[in-house]
């Protein structure tokens, strides 16, 4: 019987491997390709009208970190400035969509499964309508004689319009907006996992209201948690959109710098060595993450885990 | 008596799903000893868990007060009633290990390190899972996560130990184990322990006094010997144990005994009378277990108002006991188990046969009772 296709295990193996392959080679394609030609062109020299000479140059990143010094190629600290904007921009809207979410989270997860329903629907809803049409409602809310400053000054609170729309104040409006739903989906999974017996548990045992939070709720839901942050600060460090259309001429992120790079400065390689400042970012981020889960799975499950490795 | 805990006058009702309003406790009152282990049964739905939440502090009442060492304790949120409950789930955190689930009352008081480590590992130790402290939750059986479970609730020596069907979730020999162990460790400990089940057998083996609940009102408080013996109610003797209920007439009394005859015209004499007067209806109690073979051997006269004839309908063998019914015209179906000894033998089905009641045996519960 050693014909291998004959055994059940073999034929679940070769069928498993069939289906694997069409999804891998796509991916090898159309998403490593890209990925590969963005960090080549990073080492390459801008072209003089735009495209790239096959020459290996270093000064693309030199630019952005310090080293470059030549009468064409100057390192401006503007570049890191812009980046470190980006980053505490990406954190102050990870920082404020959870602030915003997790309550709500809870919230919901103790409603009737029909209003459930309803409000996760509800809270996907905006994917329904594009982007674009969605930002530009903002810009028509937080303009001068929009519809905010209106109310505020029909209150009678303030006498003149506030200048929100075209700052920074407006871009993390529209980032927060943009990103509540990533963070409040996987947040909301692991809230509704949340086992109440736990929470009273912990009271019974003597623990206050606070004590109860900080000792069970938020370690149980830190999955939701880091999960929830890492989906909103990948995307909301590399938008541009939500800066070029809310933050107007005055606001620019890393994102919207690499899209000048490419699209109008046709500076190919300086865009490329710019996005890959922001990979390297994220990529750090998410070893980060990596480290934190298999460290809590092995707590949860060591035996188990050792048991596979073993095998 | 001043008890460790007094309930006075407890309600609570609950707004039904479909409407309506449920009637979980039903001005209950209720004193348990210092060192005593109290419990609480009854079907689904009687109450008894209410109950205990009611103590613990995760339910209000309605009405009526609740008072533990003297000290009314309506006013006090779960987090300061020195009470500890093992839940039915266990609730164990499964994000700490052993010993920090077991810490973890000490820990939120603020107990200094050196003093938790030395509780939590005495703790261990006194439910046998010494050296088991570094464990994650997920690593355990579920008898072992039982005794996490009462470590932890222990470990801060509350005044009184609640338990919410701790046992229902394990398998039917650990059970028994566990039974036991819980015995030990209660007398061991002298806390009351109020323990919440609807496992009759359960509740007789482990208990000092059982409180009966149905409809969320106490039907009956009484030691487990007087509940399957005398139960003061139809509910409490079908709950308990299994049960012959016949109705019967009493026809004379004769100081504290009484003679009944049952419906189908069979007297039974020597009963205790338990307050009845000529005339009185009452249900009269026969446990399976009671009935005997072979009454009265010598003197045929004797057997005279203790004996039940009728035809053997079912009949079956189950290791200890023969279990018999017996279809008597004019009654319910009666049953019995003759302990298999020597001198026992398999009764075949259609055989006519004659049981024997003996002196004592009978239980006579008053009034009429619902029909069977």
């Amino acid at each position: 019987m050693s014909k291998a296709h004959h055994t059940l295990e073999s034929r679940r193996k070769l069928t498993l491997f069939g289906l694997l392959l069409p999804p891998s080679a796509f991916l090898a394609v159309f998403f490593l390709g890209p990925l590969a030609i963005m960090i080549v062109y990073s080492w390459l020299t801008p072209g003089l009208y735009g495209g790239v000479e096959w020459k290996f140059f270093h000064l693309n990143y030199g630019r952005i970190l310090g080293w470059a010094d030549t009468k064409y190629e100057r390192f401006d600290p503007v570049y890191f400035e812009i980046f470190l904007r980006s980053v505490k921009l990406a954190a102050t809207t990870v920082l404020l969509s959870l602030i915003l979410c997790y309550p709500v989270a809870f919230w919901v997860s103790r409603m009737p499964e029909k209003r459930k329903n309803l409000v996760i629907f509800l809270i996907t809803l905006p994917f329904f309508i594009s982007l674009i049409v969605r930002l530009f409602a903002w810009v028509l809310i937080l303009r001068p004689t929009g519809f905010f400053n209106q109310a505020l000054m029909g209150l009678g609170l303030i006498d003149e319009p506030l200048e929100i729309i075209f700052t920074g104040t407006a871009v993390i409006i529209g980032m927060v907006y943009v990103f509540v739903p990533f963070m409040f989906l996987p947040l909301y999974a692991s809230i509704e996992k949340l086992d109440l017996s736990l929470i009273e548990a912990s009271q019974d045992l003597g623990a206050n209201r606070l004590q109860t939070f900080f000792r069970v709720i938020l370690p149980m839901t830190l999955p939701g948690i880091v999960g929830g942050s890492i989906i909103v600060f990948i995307p909301s460090l590399g938008n541009f959109i939500v800066p070029s259309l809310l933050g107007g001429a005055k606001v620019v992120m890393i994102g919207n710098l690499i899209e000048q790079q490419f699209l109008s400065a046709r500076n190919w390689p300086f865009g490329a060595a710019l996005g890959m400042m922001v990979m390297a970012a994220v990529l750090v981020l998410l070893l980060y993450y990596i480290r934190i889960v298999t460290r809590e799975e092995r707590q949860a499950g060591g035996l188990k885990v050792a048991e596979e490795v073993a095998a | 008596m001043q008890g460790i805990l007094r309930i006075e006058n407890a309600s609570k009702s609950f707004q039904a799903p479909e409407g309506g309003v449920i009637r979980a406790l039903d001005n209950v009152s209720l004193t348990v000893a210092h060192n005593e282990f109290l419990t609480l049964l009854g079907p689904s739905g009687c109450g008894k868990t209410t109950l205990l939440r009611a103590v613990s502090g995760f339910e209000d009442l309605d009405s009526g007060e609740i008072y533990i060492d003297g000290q009314p304790v309506s006013d006090q949120p779960a987090h300061k009633r020195p009470v500890n409950t093992v839940f039915q789930r266990y609730a164990l955190f499964p994000h700490l290990t052993v010993e920090r689930n077991v810490a973890y009352s000490l820990e939120v008081r603020g107990t200094a390190k050196a003093e938790i480590r030395e509780r939590v590992g005495n703790m261990l130790e006194l439910v046998g899972l010494a050296g088991m402290g570094a464990r994650k939750i997920g690593q355990l059986s579920g008898g072992q996560q039982q005794r996490v479970a009462l470590a932890r609730s222990l470990v801060a020596q509350p005044k009184i130990l609640l338990l919410d069907e701790p046992l229902s979730a394990l398998d039917k020999n650990l059970r028994h184990k566990m039974q036991q162990e819980l015995k030990t460790l209660q007398h061991e400990l002298g806390i009351s322990f109020i323990f919440v089940t609807h496992d009759q057998e359960e509740a007789l083996v482990m208990s000092d006094r059982i409180a009966v609940l149905n409809g969320g009102t106490i039907q009956q408080l009484d030691a487990p010997e007087e509940l399957y013996r005398r139960p003061g109610s139809e509910f409490v003797a079908r709950f308990i144990g299994e049960s012959n209920l016949l109705d019967a007439t009493v026809v004379s009394v004769e100081g504290e005994s009484c003679d009944v005859v049952l419906t189908d015209g069979t007297v039974i004499r020597d009963c205790p009378v338990n307050g009845l007067k000529r005339g009185d209806p009452a249900k009269v109690l026969i446990r399976p277990e009671n009935l005997v073979e072979g009454f009265g051997q010598s003197n045929p006269d004797e057997r005279a108002g203790h004996e039940i004839s009728g035809t053997v309908s079912e009949s079956f063998f189950a290791g200890t006991d023969y279990h018999l019914v017996l279809a008597c015209k004019g009654l319910p179906p009666v049953r019995a188990s003759l302990r298999a000894g020597p001198g026992t033998s398999h009764h075949t089905i259609g055989e006519q046969t004659s049981l024997f009641v003996p002196h004592d045996a009978v239980h006579l519960i008053p009034g009429k009772g619902a029909p069977a």
